[in-house]
């Protein structure tokens, strides 16, 4: 599903350079769900950004189902994250003045089909939300918020999730709930890459990626 | 979901934002409108003041000596009065002068009184310039009076009076004006011309040259010109303090408007910007995440120029609505004497509603394009 080769990214700030990913080289296999741990900094976020499509890798090449996602033109690659791709953050990222079903329908490249409509709504059942659909994102509990980015992430029915900490922010209840929902995908045949401080993951993850300094210690 | 329903959501979240783009959009239009109307009822004063002040132009035979001219106010030569129908047969909107009246001005002595009798001419304006006369229309079997004259004459308004032959109805209040007219009768050309036996001659013809001539184009020289084309046989004089002061009016007008536009149209522009600049700082997590949904360059582009347009459209309506009340509602005390020709500008109230928008839209086209260049990526990492 995905292939890293020798990937690196070096930030420049203020004359110096930042080594965020070091010669990174890993594969991870179509319905793999793989855990990344590593310290503030190892270059957890750099590497999920990357396999996104989102960060241009100063060197190396990353491939997602056998296409090499930097020569892919902007407007393919946000295609391709489109169709593929469902991220969860953090930070949950949700737009603020829409509400539940308009940020779950976000995801829906152009209008959003009855049946894509219907796809939302019984996503956010599932999701415990379909209450509060009409609720803007500042309404909802942190744990709320994280489900209904899952269920953004869910909506295009990706291949492949990539979760940058999506428990980081929520109590071991909500954590345990959220990591649920992706096991979840994972046992539908869906890829899995989460980086992840906590333990809640450890049950569900095929295999743990271990960075240090940009680097893969562990593997 | 449509660009125009993430538009209107957005500008239902963020009121403030959207609140003081519209504030100063709709008050930059207010100014525009405000200022277009009170500058065309200037426009409107200044012709009025100009007519009030009198003709500026007189054009005499061609033979008359200047300095005897001047002496006594009137030229001794005399020309036909067809003359005066050619002039008028060339009146039209390209010609540089306007408002003729022929004029008959003589030294006349009435129960030994010495006076000026001048005959006066209908007035002939080029077309589409409205009928208003200069001076005052003198009816059939009337005169108008000086204050002088009617002191020793002992007359006033509707006492009869004779000059020469014929029996005349005094048709003016006589007020004191302090110049050559409180001791002048005015009459009908005809009657001035049968009283002093010059049938069919006029030795004046006035006029009073356009508004869009200024001092720096050496405005004499285009009316002799003019003039001296179609009338050789007559000299021009122009009174310059009149002119002068037309022109410097009419220059004033126009450097204050050259002054106010543009910097509203700026303090406008740089306005919007600032207010969508903060607007991308304060989405920089939403374009980040709309990013990684796989929206374009040309989605995020469009939020924010949408907006923009939105906004310029609101503000334009408003803009345009307040800046004609405005100037209905306070400009009569500004300009009094013109106040029922001050009008709406329906056209350029429809000219500012398609402009707005592309204003607005232009302003907010380098936030725009920060919004689509911004990294996506700094954002979602700022966890």
């Amino acid at each position: 599903m995905i292939r890293c080769d020798e990937v690196t990214k070096i930030f420049r700030k203020n004359g110096s350079k930042i080594t965020s990913l070091d010669r990174f080289t890993a594969e991870v296999a179509e319905g793999e769900f793989v855990a990344v741990r590593g310290p503030s900094g190892s270059g957890k976020t750099t590497l999920l950004l990357t396999l996104g499509g989102m960060q241009r890798p100063s060197d190396g090449s990353v491939q997602l189902a056998g296409r090499d996602l930097y020569a892919l033109s902007p407007a393919e690659r946000a295609r391709l994250r489109s169709s593929e791709i469902g991220f969860v953050f953090q930070m949950f990222h949700l737009v603020p003045y829409l509400d539940l079903l308009g940020n779950v329908l976000l995801a829906c490249p152009g209008k959003p089909s009855a049946e894509v409509r219907q796809r939302a709504g019984g996503l956010m059942d599932e999701l415990g939300l379909a209450d509060r659909a009409s609720h803007r994102p500042g309404e909802l509990s942190a744990g709320e918020r994280q489900r209904l980015a899952v269920a953004r992430a869910l909506l295009n029915r990706p291949k492949l999730i990539l979760a940058d900490e999506p428990t980081g922010n929520l109590d071991p209840e909500n954590a345990a709930e959220v990591i649920r929902h992706l096991a979840e995908f994972h046992r539908g045949g869906g890829t899995v890459v989460l980086v992840t401080h906590g333990a809640a993951a450890d049950a569900h993850a095929d295999r743990t990626l271990r960075l240090e300094q940009g680097r893969l210690v562990a593997n | 979901m449509s660009v125009w329903s993430h538009i209107l959501r957005e500008v239902g979240f963020r009121k403030l934002n959207a609140l003081f783009s519209l504030l100063g959009l709709a008050m930059a239009v207010t100014v525009v409108v405000a200022s277009q109307l009170l500058a065309e009822a200037d426009e409107r004063e200044t012709r009025r003041v100009t007519r009030d002040m009198g003709f500026n132009l007189r054009l005499i035979p061609a033979e008359t000596d200047l300095g005897q001219f001047y002496r006594d106010g009137f030229s001794r030569h005399a020309m036909d009065v067809s003359m005066l129908d050619r002039l008028a047969t060339q009146l039209t909107n390209n010609v540089s002068f306007n408002h003729l009246v022929g004029s008959l001005r003589r030294e006349y002595t009435i129960n030994g009184q010495d006076i000026l009798l001048v005959g006066l001419s209908e007035t002939y304006v080029a077309p589409g310039q409205g009928k208003k006369p200069m001076g005052f229309v003198i009816e059939k079997g009337t005169i108008h009076i000086g204050s002088q004259v009617a002191l020793v004459q002992k007359k006033k308004k509707d006492d009869t009076m004779h000059v020469g032959v014929r029996q005349f109805t005094v048709a003016n209040d006589p007020i004191e004006t302090g110049t050559p007219d409180d001791i002048t009768i005015f009459v009908r050309l005809e009657d001035a011309q049968s009283v002093l036996g010059l049938a069919a001659k006029i030795n004046e013809i006035e006029a009073i040259d356009c508004l869009c001539l200024t001092a720096d184009q050496d405005p004499l020289a285009i009316l002799r010109k003019e003039i001296g084309g179609i009338l050789p046989e007559v000299q021009v004089v122009q009174q310059r303090t009149l002119a002068d002061a037309r022109a410097k009016q009419r220059q004033t007008r126009e450097k204050v408007n050259q002054f106010v536009l543009p910097s509203v149209l700026v303090a406008g522009a740089v306005w919007v910007a600032l207010l969508a600049v903060f607007n991308v700082r304060d989405r920089r997590q939403e374009i980040g995440i709309l990013r990684a949904l796989g929206k374009g360059g040309g989605r995020i582009a469009a939020l924010f120029l949408g907006k923009a347009v939105l906004l310029g459209l609101v503000a334009a309506l408003i803009g345009a609505a307040l800046g004609t009340w405005a100037v209905l509602e306070f400009g009569p005390s500004l300009f009094p004497v013109t106040k029922k020709a001050i009008q709406a500008n329906w056209p350029l109230a429809a000219q500012l509603i398609v402009a707005t928008p592309v204003f607005a839209a232009l302003a907010s086209f380098i936030p725009a394009m920060l919004a689509v260049s911004h990294d996506p990526a700094e954002t979602l990492r700022e966890d």
